[in-house]
């Protein structure tokens, strides 16, 4: 039931003769997991590529250039599948083409993009001069004469060092921008006296007429260009829209391709035959068996092979879950593959993960939020890890609710009974805040379960892995440790904290004696360094504690909300209503948005730390299926 | 009759236990997750796990949280 998908070790051998159409059908089928060869010796080499490999990626690196010129970004989705047959025959041709219609395209707009620069540039230079009316060319070419044209913080006075000199001014940005004609003896000095005022030159362009007219003609220049451009750039998406399906469809293929090309580095070969060593789904073994024969005319045979032991770390592994458990590998992903003779934890995280999450946020509202986000969520995206765990959230959100319920929650107010929403609806509910002892106590009751639940799976796989003797050192000991220990002190506990002695009851030796023989089996087991872990077990009982701790911080600030609108905004009647409703949504939204975080990082370290480290290790190969999930083109 | 210095001393000692141990929660955090930021520049898949490592400290700060219900709701209404 906890098992992944059952695998068959396979033996596919034959002529080479017949490698390609092994390879087609293996692709075809999508289930060979291909173990690499990798041991080369004299007589078994590793095969080599097929020929075909250095035009495929040819190909693939040209159309790949031509699709990010049309920003295609190959997650787009097309209407309808492109059967492969019209792409074979017409790629090359196709390709060259494309590439030479889009690089026309792109080589105008890069020109005028230039031009626009070009032009951009000549008008931040003219831009200072807009109100002088000297025609360009008249600020050159003297003899006599030097000349600043540029722009300045302030105005230099020069009458001390000559008279005799024509200087225009005008404001600036922060500063000036000036235009001096001094006779060039005096070019030095004035040029140090102009850089005191943070004098910067500017390079005049070579135009000929008056500033303030240039700078109208190239405005005209560049509205002109500009819509050139436009129309340049909805010609290239034209194209992308022309062709779109076909360069997605044909990418694909050429990936496709390659993949089968380069397959036989994965094999063995010898002179005239391969050999590929992989693993089958059990349930699909006489699927494939039964196709080799046919297309290969038996000169390919696909052998199960149980003649050796198989090596358990080399199984890859499916996880095998039933659909609505089906988003909860996500989970187990991220933490670790199982191996092949692994219990797979997903179909208990399918309730257990919601249920403590729904025990944190117990909340009528909160859960409500929480299942319409994870709806619009599922919806909308298409990631599938984030559809994954927006369909986690639907189930957190109906925990949330039941537990809602059950602690009369709806955003922190009461829902039912005699001061609550609905008066005429009452049950006995367990209120969080006035039951804060019962419920520390119920947390440790389900942390000792869940443990529990933990070493009895652990049980399971060292006995399969291991052995009986090992399981029961390795894991009964500290089954027996958890429940003598939790027996001793549930016993003592009361007397402890009432100060009166304590009697020696006969629970009390039970559990003690549980205990001990719990200590002697680890001790057998591990030897003196168990001793270390013991301490793990109480904080691994005493960290579920958080179940009720967050739960009623988020209880604690959802009353806070509620009270602070009320006190603030509500009681005061009026426009204040407006504000305290704006309070209670944007209170509610970081609340909801801290437990969801919160309730679901805690949920899932309460797995990962304390569930799962007493049986599951994980680190199984994940199994990769020789072939391509098609999008964009279907086998003809 | 509740002794209001004896009530006043026990919500104080719910502050001190959740604010020293909100404290040391966030300084473990910081190691931790500049840790984990800098595997994820490396592994980007390692966010998940790299998340659930950083709050592994939150126990601390949990920890305390029970303290202070404990003495908020069980110790106090008792004196």
């Amino acid at each position: 039931m906890f098992e992944p998908q059952p695998m068959t070790k396979v033996i596919i051998a034959g002529s080479k003769d017949y490698m390609n159409i092994a390879i087609g059908a293996m692709h075809k089928h999508d289930v060979v997991h291909i173990a690499d060869f990798v041991d080369e010796d004299e007589d078994f080499k590793i095969g080599k590529p097929q020929a075909s490999i250095t035009r495929l990626s040819e190909r693939a690196v040209s159309l790949r250039s031509i699709a990010s010129y049309l920003s295609i970004k190959g997650k787009e989705d097309i209407p309808s599948k492109y059967p492969d047959d019209t792409i074979i025959d017409t790629i090359d041709v196709k390709t060259e083409q494309l590439d030479v219609e889009v690089t026309q395209v792109t080589d105008r707009i890069s020109e005028i993009e230039s031009k626009i620069k070009d032009i951009k540039d000549k008008k931040r230079l003219l831009e200072p001069l807009k109100s002088f009316d000297l025609p360009l060319d008249l600020y050159t070419g003297y003899q006599s004469l030097a000349v600043f044209v540029g722009t300045s913080k302030g105005v230099p006075i020069i009458s001390d060092i000559t008279n005799d000199y024509e200087l225009e001014t005008t404001p600036y940005g922060r500063g000036h921008a000036i235009s001096l004609f001094v006779p060039r003896e005096f070019e030095d000095d004035v040029l140090k006296r102009l850089q005191e005022q943070g004098y910067a030159t500017l390079s005049l362009p070579k135009l000929e007429g008056v500033p303030k007219d240039i700078l109208v003609d190239l405005d005209v220049q560049l509205t002109e260009l500009q819509s050139e451009k436009q129309k340049s750039e909805a010609d290239l998406s034209d194209l992308r829209q022309k062709h779109i399906e076909y360069i997605l469809a044909s990418d694909e293929y050429l990936s496709i391709e390659t993949q089968k090309a380069e397959a036989p580095l994965r094999f063995a070969t010898t002179k005239n035959t391969f050999i590929v060593e992989g693993w089958v789904p059990t349930k699909d073994l006489e699927l494939v068996q039964r196709d080799m024969e046919d297309v290969t005319n038996g000169h390919v045979i696909v052998d199960a092979d149980s003649s050796e032991v198989a090596d358990v770390e080399k199984i890859p592994v499916a996880l095998k879950n039933p659909l609505p458990s089906r988003p909860l590998e996500v989970l187990i992903r991220a933490f670790s593959i199982p191996k092949y003779n692994e219990i797979d934890p997903t179909k208990l995280m399918t309730f257990m993960y919601p249920a403590l999450f729904g025990l944190m946020l117990g909340d009528i509202g909160y859960g409500a939020i929480v299942i319409a986000l994870g709806l619009l969520v599922s919806r909308r995206v298409k990631s599938e890890g984030m559809r994954n765990l927006a369909m986690i959230g639907v189930y957190a959100g109906m925990f949330s609710i039941i537990f809602g319920f059950v602690f009369n929650e709806f955003f922190g107010v009461e829902a039912f009974g005699h001061a609550g929403l609905l008066p005429f609806i009452v049950y006995p509910a367990v209120p969080r805040l006035e039951n804060v002892l019962n419920l520390l106590i119920a947390t440790f009751i389900i942390g000792i379960l869940m443990l529990t639940l933990g070493y009895i799976l652990g049980f399971v796989n060292e006995y399969k892995q291991h052995g009986l003797k090992h399981a029961v050192f390795a894991k009964v000991s500290w089954l027996c440790m958890l429940w003598g220990g939790a027996l001793v002190i549930a016993l003592i506990l009361p007397s402890l904290s009432s100060g009166t002695g304590i009697q020696l009851t006969l629970g009390l030796v039970v559990g003690l004696a549980v205990a001990v023989v719990g200590f002697i089996f680890l001790i057998m087991g591990e030897g003196m360094i168990g001793l270390t872990e013991l301490p793990t077990l109480l904080s691994n009982v005493l960290s579920y504690s958080r179940l009720l701790s967050i739960g009623v911080s988020s209880t604690g600030i959802a009353l806070a909300v509620n009270k602070l609108s009320y006190a603030l905004f509500f009681s005061k009647g009026g426009v204040f209503v407006i504000f305290g409703v704006l309070l209670l949504i944007a209170g509610h939204g970081i609340n909801t948005a801290l437990g969801i975080l919160d309730s679901g990082l805690q949920a899932l370290r309460l797995h990962y730390v304390e569930f799962f480290t007493k049986f599951y290790r994980g680190g199984g190969v994940k199994y990769k299926p020789f072939g391509f999930e098609r999008k964009y083109t279907e086998e003809k | 009759m509740v002794d209001p210095i004896g009530a006043g001393l026990i919500a104080l000692s719910a502050a001190i236990a959740v604010s020293a141990t909100g404290i040391a929660a966030a300084l473990g955090e910081q190691v931790i997750g500049s840790a984990a930021i800098g595997v994820m520049a490396e592994d980007e898949g390692f966010f998940g796990r790299g998340l659930v490592m950083t709050v592994i400290p939150e126990s601390i700060v949990i920890f305390g949280l029970v303290v202070a219900l404990i003495l908020l709701f069980v110790t106090l209404p008792s004196i």
